[in-house]
């Protein structure tokens, strides 16, 4: 159709498209931003909070196991023997048995070559006064009826003593009341 | 990160304040590895023995308990142990055990004396059933001379036997029996 003007930009059906905003900026990550493009984002927040919680329990657990003497003192002229079919220590008076003395919670109480030198199985006394006075010092402190002393003790005897002395102390601590008697090993792998 | 907003700024200072969590971290870090230093694992354990003193006779007591039968563990031999069931001074069943040692480090073992105490108690053992409150004696004889990791060791040989016990409902595996140590 000859003679008929053309439209302006502003009313032709497909319109020229015109300028957008920060598309002209060289940086490609902002064109790329600004073109809602989209994409993962980089940055991340490491999670500090379960981090502080998982920390905090494992402060609590070894806080709880946490012993300040240590396990029970073992006397350093004493070599445990070995056992497989041990069962866990506890808590008694202890009297360590070494190849010349005996021992009470580290005070002495009799001597190993006494017994050797006697040759025959004997009541040690100084052990059994020891552990007679500890006996009434326990019925002391736990006056209740309710509560019989346990008679508990535990032996930490040298591997080198010979049975003789094992007997001696052992129905010595049996007569002084202590008859649940046991012998301290270290563990043996199965 | 943590923080704390109160809201409103009206003032110059700023009233939101975050909590440094990394020096915290820190301490904890500080305070586990002291604890895990100074944990102590214990190696220790224990082997029980029963010394039933004899005491004097009970004025109500008119007939002697039944005698019940005992394990006598043997060992003064140098080359075999002996297992003798004895019901009072009656000796039962002997057994013979050849002595055979097994090294462990510095330490000894008797599995061949483990095995044939077990055999023993299921055969002749008097206390089996899991109700059953008594146990088992089993009393060892020793020469005095004998060091006492030989003493351990048929210690935990006898220790090898063990029973079902029920405690509160609850069943456990426990030793079958109590061992004491002879007089003679």
């Amino acid at each position: 159709m000859s003679g008929t003007k053309p439209l302006s930009r502003f009313h032709q059906p497909i319109s020229v498209p015109g300028r957008r905003l920060l598309h002209g900026l060289r940086l490609e990550f902002v064109q790329k931003k600004a073109a809602g493009g989209g994409g993962r984002a980089v940055n991340t927040e490491i999670p500090l909070i379960p981090f502080i919680d998982f920390l905090l329990c494992i402060v609590l657990f070894l806080l709880a196991s946490f012993s300040a003497s240590g396990e029970l003192p073992i006397d350093k002229n004493v070599k445990l023997p070995a056992a497989q079919n041990a069962i866990d220590m506890m808590e008694a008076p202890v009297v360590a048995v070494t190849t010349t003395q005996i021992l009470v919670d580290g005070i002495p109480a009799g001597s190993t070559r006494a017994i050797m030198e006697a040759n025959r199985m004997q009541k040690v006394e100084e052990l059994a006064e020891i552990l007679k006075n500890k006996r009434e010092l326990w019925k002391q402190i736990h006056p209740s009826p309710n509560e019989p002393f346990p008679g508990n003790v535990i032996l930490q005897v040298d591997r080198r003593v010979p049975a003789l002395v094992v007997k001696s102390v052992f129905q010595t601590a049996a007569f002084a009341g202590y008859p649940a008697v046991s012998f301290m090993v270290s563990r043996m792998g199965k | 990160m943590a923080g704390i907003d109160v809201g409103g700024h009206g003032g110059k200072r700023s009233s939101n304040h975050e909590i440094p969590l990394i020096p915290f971290i820190d301490f904890l870090l500080c305070l586990v590895m002291f604890l895990l230093v100074t944990a102590v694992w214990s190696q220790m354990a224990r082997i029980e023995a029963d010394a039933k003193v004899p005491g004097p006779p009970k004025d109500d007591q008119t007939v002697d308990p039944p005698k019940e039968k005992e394990l006598h563990v043997e060992m003064r031999g140098e080359r075999k142990f002996q297992l003798i069931w004895k019901e009072g001074t009656t000796v039962v069943n002997t057994i013979d055990v050849d002595r055979k040692e097994v090294p462990v480090n510095e330490d000894v073992t008797y599995p061949d004396l483990g095995k044939k105490i077990e055999a023993e108690w299921k055969t002749n053992g008097s206390h089996r059933a899991p109700a059953d409150k008594k146990f088992d004696r089993a009393i060892l004889h020793t020469d005095n001379s004998t060091e006492f990791k030989h003493v351990v060791a048929v210690l935990d040989a006898i220790y090898v036997t063990t029973r079902e016990f029920s405690v509160g409902g609850k069943a456990e595996q426990v030793p079958a029996f109590q061992v004491t140590f002879a007089t003679d």
